[in-house]
């Protein structure tokens, strides 16, 4: 057998994939009904409506980034006292663009791997008769089919727009870089994949453990980050890379050329101005080629380890033999509500797309909170700043709320034998929707407190904005376990059924955001009577149910 | 909640013409039987016999296009929470919340069914115990065995005490040593307050041993019922096992032989 067989092969799994992603059922859930063919076609269809989302995303990065270096490229400009050339221009640009392209992608890679592991594809591949030199290839080949699309997008997308603008030259000299990002990014999936099994879904009960989890959870969180820092710091490149410049290839500043993707960043300016362009001399051209052969290397590595290691990215390590502990165990049930509360908490601590939805909202108020603590902006933009984190945690609380239903697809089967009214669950959801606003907002009201004491503006403001996010979060799960009653269960992580939790979360920010939009009007009193309105609303609604 | 409250019947299971289809297949056709107090029913058949559905139908998994199921007269469709609270159910497959331990499984079992901490651990504790599972009780039930797996669903059924357990091949994955003292159990429980048990297999030596009578489904249909005395009878074999009645009424025996021979090849 060989690639043939290989790509055979790999076809079939990731159908069965497909199926898995969206249908779940060797994670509990029923077949809904209908014909075994056209659920394997609407599986497919998902899958690809899934990665053309996130392709269109990098492609219009690419595209936007082509626009920038076409409007603002050519004739550079002075940022601050920094002079920033259009050589200069393009290598921020480029770095900015290929630092997106590998976040991204490698933050879609972990959002996807839990997906590959629970379908358990490869252990039915492994005991068949494949001869390990296929099954390692299919392995590779379904691994690289969950990238193909968003990969094939940056790697056509951005030499193309790049080069319509700004030259065909520039185009083919962006090339090597893409190409090494996309591969440093999938390599970046696999490995972080690989810890997630073993340090975070491999991990014993206990609330000392759950810590560890949630911290290394963090860390699971900076390919995001990363893809948030690149798009918002942008000028800031501009302005370091048009220092290192002025300073020469002698100062110590030069060795940033030796920091993917700088190196490749270089490229295309180089290509059209030679290495002057950006005040590289001998040494610092050496640098650069060392940079840029020692980079390939590691990429061609990388892939050749890939290859090699794909196929056992879901062997968990076997449980050590421990002591048995002698004085029993203790259950300390609470309740349906805060059974499912607990219980999401739990999965999500073991779960790095989970722990993202509630992780990333808490992150980036105290991202925010924190800036505004280091930049002092002055009470006035201090106020504006703080108010703005809270909004921003509000409205991420609402937005990711809707993806902590997809809980309830695991195990689906057993969980719908168990008396749980359909509200106990709406409920509990909203509570950690709800839990979630409040430690992002507490977060910026403890950093911007530092800065401008206005502890009672900020609690009115955050509480006042409470009933908004429960009233949308009410309706998001309303509607979705409606649906869910209504029709089948559909998986809706945010990469095979993303329209689900998009489409809910229209009507859901829509709520969250009228009386913030009220308070930019008419202030506190009216931002705190439209949200007591819509959680009145929304609450018969969400909860007013029968108990089956 | 302990046990239910007063039931509306004393009667745990009643299924009167249950009629199960997916899509253009029917998987039950007319099934009608009833679990008595203090009674574990068999229900046999072979793969695809309608067994499972039968079983999903009761804890309200399947939603048939006829019939009527009662749990303790409470009707399994428009009556489902109550249903729930009375039922004890352990899968065919042991699908489980991978990412918890047992014992936040349990715990979120018992929080479900609103038990009290210290009856839900003493419980969880001597289930454990008896099966041997304290060491693998923090560990994530992804890294456990399906006999491991299949030993928490059993305790998670049980530990509410309910009066009629539903129980799909509960002992396929279970270890010699489990097995024996799930059937000690099981006859132990069942003998109290008028509880039942439905319990499915294709094992006869299990169903001969453990139920005071089957149901021997095919194809969806009911062929025979009864105790093992009623069906020797029914088939006229005063001393035919429970293999060789399940054989003859399923008419699975014909070309049995045929088949076997072929087996042995040229």
């Amino acid at each position: 057998m060989g690639w043939r067989e290989a790509a055979h092969v790999s076809d079939v799994a990731f159908t069965e994939l497909s199926l898995q992603a969206v249908y779940a059922f060797r994670q509990g859930n029923l077949a809904p009904p209908g014909p075994p063919r056209a659920l394997v076609a609407r599986a497919r269809r998902r899958v690809v409506q899934s990665k053309a989302l996130v392709s269109g995303f990098l492609g219009l990065i690419a595209l936007g980034a082509a626009f920038v270096a076409r409007v603002y490229g050519a004739t550079g400009s002075t940022v601050g006292s920094v002079p920033v050339t259009p050589p200069v221009f393009d290598v921020g640009l480029v770095v900015a663009l290929l630092g997106i392209d590998v976040a991204f992608l490698w933050w879609a890679g972990i959002q996807v791997l839990p997906t590959l592991l629970a379908s358990g594809v490869l252990p039915v591949l492994e005991p068949l008769p494949i001869d390990p030199a296929t099954f390692r290839r299919t392995a590779a080949l379904l691994y690289l089919r969950l990238f193909d699309l968003p990969a094939l997008t940056v790697i056509v997308t951005t030499p193309l727009f790049l080069g319509v603008a700004l030259g065909f030259r520039v185009g083919l000299a962006v090339l090597p870089g893409v190409l090494i990002a996309v591969a440093f990014s999938l390599a970046l999936s696999l490995v972080t994949g690989r810890f997630f099994v073993r340090r975070i879904q491999g991990s014993r009960g206990g609330g000392g453990r759950a810590v560890v989890r949630w911290a290394y959870l963090v860390l699971w969180l900076l390919p995001a980050f990363a893809t948030f820092g690149f798009l918002t710091s942008a000028p800031d490149l501009f302005v370091a890379l048009g220092r290192v410049v002025a300073a020469g290839t002698h100062a110590p500043s030069a060795l940033l050329w030796t920091v993917f993707p700088f190196p490749f960043a270089a490229l295309p300016a180089i290509a059209v101005g030679g290495p002057s362009a950006l005040g590289l001399s001998g040494p610092g051209v050496s640098l650069l080629l060392g940079a840029l052969l020692g980079y390939t290397l590691l990429a061609a590595w990388a892939a050749v380890w890939l290859f090699e290691s794909v196929r056992t990215i879901g062997h968990v390590p076997a449980a050590e033999v421990r002591p048995v502990t002698t004085g029993g165990y203790s259950l300390r049930p609470t309740g349906p509500v805060r059974a499912v509360l607990l219980k999401d908490l739990r999965i999500a601590s073991r779960t790095p797309g989970y722990a993202f939805l509630i992780l990333v909202p808490i992150l980036d108020a105290f991202a925010l909170g924190f800036f505004t603590y280091i930049d002092d902006p002055g009470p006035h933009l201090a106020l504006s700043l703080g108010l703005g984190a809270v909004t921003t945690a509000a409205l991420l609380a609402t937005f990711f709320g809707p993806a902590f239903f997809a809980i309830e697809v695991l195990a689906y089967a057993y969980g719908r034998t168990l008396p749980l009214p359909s509200r106990a669950n709406v409920l509990a959801k909203t509570v950690l929707v709800g839990l979630i606003y409040l430690i992002a907002g507490s977060a910026v009201l403890g950093f911007v407190a530092a800065r401008i004491f206005a502890p009672t503006l900020f609690a009115v403001f955050i509480l006042s904005e409470l009933p908004a996010v429960i009233a949308a979060a009410f309706l998001e799960f309303g509607l979705l376990f409606w649906r869910a009653r209504a029709r089948s269960l559909p998986i809706t992580n945010l990469y095979t059924g993303a329209w689900a939790a998009i489409l809910v979360s229209i009507p859901g920010l829509l709520v969250a955001g009228a009386p913030l939009v009220a308070y930019s009007f008419r202030g506190l009193p009216a931002m705190a009577l439209v949200a007591v309105i819509a959680l009145a609303l929304t609450a018969p609604l969400a909860l007013g149910r029968d108990r089956s | 909640m302990d046990s239910a409250a007063a039931p509306s019947s004393s009667v745990p299971l009643t299924i009167e013409g249950l009629r199960i289809v997916y899509g253009e297949r029917l998987a039950v056709d007319r099934l009608s039987f009833a679990v008595r107090p203090g009674e574990i029913y068999g229900l046999l058949g072979s793969n695809g016999a309608g067994k499972s559905s039968t079983i999903k139908a009761v804890v309200g998994l399947v939603t048939p296009v006829a019939g009527k199921v009662r749990v303790f007269g409470h009707d399994a469709v428009h009556e489902s929470f109550s249903v729930k609270e009375r039922v004890g159910y352990v899968p065919e497959t042991s699908l489980l919340y991978e990412a918890l331990t047992p014992r936040e499984f349990l715990e979120f079992v018992a929080g479900v069914r609103r038990l009290d901490p210290k009856t839900a651990s003493e419980r969880a504790n001597a289930f454990a115990t008896a099966f041997r599972l304290e060491a693998e009780f923090e560990e994530p039930i992804a890294s456990l065995s399906n006999g491991t797996r299949q030993k928490v669903l059993l305790i998670a059924a049980l530990l509410h005490q309910p009066p009629l357990l539903v129980l799909d091949e509960p002992l396929n994955s279970l270890d010699p040593r489990s097995v024996r003292l799930m059937k000690e159990l099981l006859t132990r429980y069942v003998a109290q307050n008028g509880r039942g048990i439905l319990f499915s297999t294709h094992t006869m030596e299990v169903a001969a041993q453990l139920c005071h009578r089957v149901g021997i489904l095919d194809r969806g249909v009911l062929q025979g019922e009864g105790t093992l005395p009623e069906l020797r009878a029914r088939v006229r074999s005063g001393d035919a096992t429970l293999e060789e009645i399940f054989l003859r009424l399923t008419r699975e025996d014909e070309g049995l032989s045929e088949t076997i021979a072929a087996l042995e090849g040229p």
